[in-house]
């Protein structure tokens, strides 16, 4: 498809600096909850595919919008990143290192599950300049874990978690999910224990989503799984968000926990709406307004990539006020909430001249709080954030 | 051109599922209109709802040329009909368009309700009548006993009986050969002034109504310019033509003839079913004798989800009211939903039918209310009013006397669902049951019921307690005495006036609760506590609660992927747009009708 290219776009008045995201679409094999694009692959995920994503690189790293900026984070996602040898994970990062520029202090991040690293892998990317380490533990109970097929158990887990401190990572997030089929909140609570023994700086605690289309929504459907019903699960956020609080943690996002100063700033990026540059298959780029996604298919990515093609799928441009709307959106996830004079130094508007009184039934109800700087969600809110959200959309 | 000894006119009559649009295809395919690459099952069933149920809805012509076995060419305008009784109306009007009707009969089933019935109207125009019947391959068929039937109990003559299957194509020839010797060609003169009959009219965007027709006297043609007697309104006609697998234009349409007239005609109230049409120039003397007036028994009030629709929806119900003759409205309006329409209807069904076809056709998104039979209520000062709307009825304190509508309801079933059936009519408040057995096995109940408790889930129930094997008709018998009371629900304490209902005293509270319970599955959870109650009057007879809701799930945004979890968000928010907000509570379309059905429903 034609999309115009990333030297045409007028940058949005008041915009941050740019993050950089990779997307691995390979894993061990698929979780029953999945929806991300992943795909299986052993014995070995495929080498030219990495090729594709650095001759992508090149290609965009060369245009002006690129060149114009230097970027805040690097973010190696997926999928299961951590599929690659060492060696492989290393050279790309290193590649990236060096054809974008960089703040001096960028926080960059690898995604990890379990049973793919060891402390060596781990060692190499550091060496490469790896300085935030995201594990996919997602719980520490083998019952649970086999009840969404993930392919690690327990000890794998506690194994991973350990190689990555002795390989010298101090930045080291934990991800855990919630909601799990037959989850009870003792379960809920004994995951969390043990992942704050760890110390890590930053956990995200998801809740499961089921996905449609995904073999665990067709065991729900079937009624061979039962998952937690809407008042345990209110039970088990609030009852995770004190449990996090009293061992230091602070809540930033709805899903996300940090030691102060510790938040990721390659995910606040996307929460302040800023620009970045994704790369790989399915990848989302989002150049000062205007969105582009890459085929999902990564032979197909990789094909497109070589013929020197450009590997969208999809664009988008949106207008000025949708923009808003997105903004305040994707803010409001962030429990500070949105600036309203950010907001209005990038789109001259505000909530409250804008959104009138569905803003004002809003507050009226207690699940909005705006006053004179910001405009954020409600403690009350935040379990249902989605109900909220839906009418700023 | 075709001599009038050469042509037609005939309808395809039966019960409900007999097999009258199956019939029609055979006899299509037998006189070549169809190509294999066009064929589909109940070809004239071509509306999205009649393809979904497997019935039909609306009476559907088309003009077939047969060579038959006398080495003559003929033209036959063949009318495949509905058999369900809410669309009896559509039979009527098709046989004012013919001379004669083939009366088909389930070789398994034999006569049922509708047989007689359409019978009866067809005998009313004095149309010849060809009994067939037919599904004759069925393993439980029996031509004989059914033959016999005919013709004791219809008094029908044996000599002309045919058997066919119309699955399998059996028979079905000699059929079209009994047609041609048999049924009586138009008589009519092309040369005297034109009078033709409005059986039916549809609206298109771009040509303006189409109407159909049957010519009985004179001939029109494009560039005429034709006269509606009933409001001397006058047009040119741009183009006349047969019915075939679509409009076939043609230099003329002659007395004995059935086709469709387009005349630029945007002016949708200016077309009646039942008007007559002459020529400008010369007029025809008198009007064609037209149709009875439908009698509706079942009235809801439609109004659109959002209500800047109004206007959408006013002009709808205009354009759908000249394909559907039996539809009635009239401007209404409630605190709770705004403006709309309170519509009257032939039945259940046929509420359903306007309600799909208005959203469907129309792109509408719409709530009904509650449905309601129409009450004779008689004043302290002796006046007597109708009462077919909730919001209309009176104070009880000036009410001296209230009468209901009653119906004879048949059921036919196998003999071992007689307990529960009875439980059911007796639940409902049903008179008078009686019973006998025209089969060994097979038992046909009959009772007395006040329309009022069969209009809603009463055939769901009785399908359900049957297994499916029970079939249910019914007719109106007259009106009686009843006690009633006017049924409100109250939403975190506001009356919503469009789920008031007219219910029986005796019924009130189960019904309170029921509508109540109803209202707990059909309402989301929400962000806040919801009360639901019902009250007669000023006293709450049945209440409860909807919790609030706690918990939602935010999708993550993986990898910056904002758009998709927009777009899931924006799905939410467009789901809410399809709800009415009363009070604070979001209340969804479904709601409105749910309220009615019984818990066991
Ligand atoms: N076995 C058998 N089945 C038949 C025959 N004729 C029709 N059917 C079946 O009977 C069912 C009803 O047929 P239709 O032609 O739709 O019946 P109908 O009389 O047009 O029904 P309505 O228009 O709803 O009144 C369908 O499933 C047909 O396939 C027949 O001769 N033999
Ligand atoms: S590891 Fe993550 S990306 Fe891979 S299949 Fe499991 S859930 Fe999907
Ligand atoms: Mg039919």
């Amino acid at each position: 498809m034609s999309v115009p290219p990333p030297d045409a776009i007028t940058p949005e008045s008041g915009e941050g600096p740019p993050g950089l995201y990779v997307h691995i679409p390979f894993c061990r094999s698929k979780c029953g909850y999945c929806a991300f694009t992943s795909y299986p692959c052993l014995p070995a995920p495929p080498a030219d595919y990495l090729a594709a994503c650095a001759q992508e690189a090149s290609r965009i790293a060369a245009s002006d919008w690129v060149q114009a900026r230097q970027f805040a984070t690097l973010f190696i996602g997926g999928g299961t990143p951590t599929i690659y040898a060492g060696e492989q994970l290393a050279g790309l990062i290193r590649e990236l290192l060096a054809r974008f520029a960089f703040v001096p202090d960028a926080e960059i991040t690898v995604e990890a599950n379990p049973n793919t690293v060891t402390r060596e892998k781990l060692a190499q990317l550091r060496a490469a300049g790896v300085n935030r380490l995201s594990v996919g533990v997602q719980s520490f109970s083998d019952r649970l874990l086999s009840a969404i097929g993930r392919s690690h158990t327990q000890a794998e887990a506690l194994a991973a978690i350990q190689a990555a401190r002795a390989a010298g990572f101090e930045n080291l997030n934990l991800d855990l999910i919630y909601g799990l089929p037959g989850q009870t909140l003792a379960d809920l609570r004994e995951s969390l224990t043990i992942a704050v023994d760890f110390s890590p700086e930053h956990l995200a605690l998801y809740e499961l989503m089921v996905e449609p289309g995904t073999p665990l929504a067709r065991e729900v459907e079937e009624g061979r799984v039962t998952l937690p019903d809407d008042d345990a699960m209110a039970e088990m956020e609030s009852k995770a968000q004190e449990l996090l609080a009293g061992a230091g943690y602070q809540r930033y996002e709805i899903a996300n926990f940090a030691r102060p100063g510790c938040e990721c700033r390659h995910n606040l990026n996307y929460w302040h709406n800023g620009s970045y540059v994704g790369l790989g298959a399915a990848a989302v780029s989002c150049l000062s307004g205007l969105r582009l996604k890459s085929v999902a298919d990564p032979t197909r990515y990789a094909e497109l990539v070589g013929k020197g093609e450009p590997p969208y799928v999809e664009a988008e441009s949106l207008g000025l006020h949708a923009r808003f709307r997105e903004t305040v959106i994707m803010g409001l996830r962030l429990l500070e909430g949105v600036s309203l004079a950010e907001l209005e130094a990038r789109f001259g508007l505000t909530p409250r001249g804008y959104y009138g009184t569905t803003v004002e039934r809003l507050v009226e109800r207690g699940l909005l709080i705006l006053n004179d700087d910001s405009m954020r969600l409600s403690e009350q809110a935040l379990p249902v954030a989605h109900q909220v959200l839906a009418e700023l959309v | 051109m075709v001599q009038l000894k050469n042509i037609r006119n005939f309808s395809i009559i039966a019960h409900i599922d007999h097999g009258k649009s199956t019939l029609a295809d055979r006899l299509i395919q037998l006189c070549g209109m169809v190509t294999d690459r066009e064929f589909q099952d109940q070809l004239l069933d071509n509306m999205e709802i009649e393809r979904e149920r497997g019935i039909t809805i609306k009476s559907q012509t088309i003009c077939l040329p047969y060579h038959a076995k006398d080495g003559q060419h003929y033209l036959l305008n063949l009318v495949d009909t509905p058999g369900h009784v809410d669309f009896s109306y559509e039979v009527s009007r098709a046989l004012a368009s013919c001379e004669g009707a083939l009366l088909l009969v389930d070789a398994a089933q034999g006569v049922e309700a509708q047989t007689l019935a359409n019978l009866y109207l067809a005998m009313e125009h004095d149309l010849e009548i060809i009994p067939v019947i037919n599904k004759i391959d069925l393993p439980a068929a029996d031509p004989e006993a059914i033959a016999a039937q005919i013709t004791d109990d219809l008094g029908l003559e044996a000599e002309h009986i045919q058997k066919c299957s119309a699955k399998t194509g059996l028979g079905v020839d000699a059929i079209l050969e009994a047609v041609v010797n048999y049924l009586p060609p138009p008589k009519g003169d092309p040369e005297a002034p034109l009078s033709a009959l409005i059986f039916d009219a549809q609206y298109d965007s771009f040509r303006g109504t189409i109407i159909s027709c049957r010519v009985f006297q004179g001939r029109v043609k494009a560039g005429d310019t034709i006269l509606f007697l009933s409001n001397n309104a006058t047009y040119r006609v741009e183009e006349v033509g047969f019915f075939r697998l679509h409009r076939e234009p043609q230099p003329e349409l002659a007395a004995g003839q059935v086709g469709y007239i387009i005349a630029g005609i945007k002016n949708i109230s200016d077309t009646r079913a039942g008007d007559t049409i002459t020529l400008k120039e010369r007029p025809c003397a008198t009007p064609l004798p037209g149709f009875k007036e439908a009698k509706q028994v079942v009235f809801s009030s439609i109004y659109p989800v959002s209500t800047d629709d109004y206007e959408a929806l006013a002009a709808a119900i205009e354009k759908l009211t000249l394909n559907d003759a039996a539809l009635t409205f009239q401007k209404d309006s409630s605190t709770a939903l705004g403006f709309g329409f309170r519509c009257g209807f032939l039945g259940l069904l046929h509420l359903e039918v306007v309600q799909e076809r208005l959203e469907r056709e129309f792109d509408l998104s719409l709530i009904l209310t509650v449905p309601s039979v129409n009450y004779h209520v008689t004043l302290n000062d002796g006046t007597n009013i109708e009462v077919d709307n909730p919001a209309y009825f009176p104070d009880p304190a000036r009410i001296a006397r209230i009468e209901e509508p009653f119906i004879k309801a048949t059921i036919h079933m196998p003999e071992r669902y007689m307990g529960g059936v009875m439980t059911l009519c007796m639940e409902r408040r049903g008179v008078n049951t009686s019973y006998h057995y025209p089969l060994p096995g097979r038992l046909e109940f009959t009772c007395e019921l006040p329309l009022a408790e069969v209009i809603y889930d009463f055939y769901d129930r009785l399908k359900s307690i049957t297994q499916g094997y029970g079939s249910f008709d019914y007719e109106m018998l007259d009106y009686r005495e009843s006690d009633l009371v006017k049924l409100d629900i109250l939403v975190n304490g506001d009356k919503v006036d469009a789920l008031s209902q007219l219910v029986h005293r005796s019924g009130a509270r189960a019904r309170g609760l029921a509508a109540c319970e109803r209202l707990k599955e059909e309402i989301p959870r929400q962000m806040f506590k919801i009360a639901i109650q019902a009250a007669i009057g000023g006293s709450i007879v049945a209440r409860t609660n909807i919790s609030a809701l706690r918990k939602d799930v935010l999708a993550k945004c993986y990898g910056g992927d904002i758009s998709r979890k927009r777009k899931l968000l924006e799905k939410q928010k467009a789901g809410k747009k399809r709800m009415k907000t009363v009070g604070n509570v979001e209340i969804p379309q479904s709601a409105f009708l749910a309220v009615l059905k019984s818990e066991q429903g």
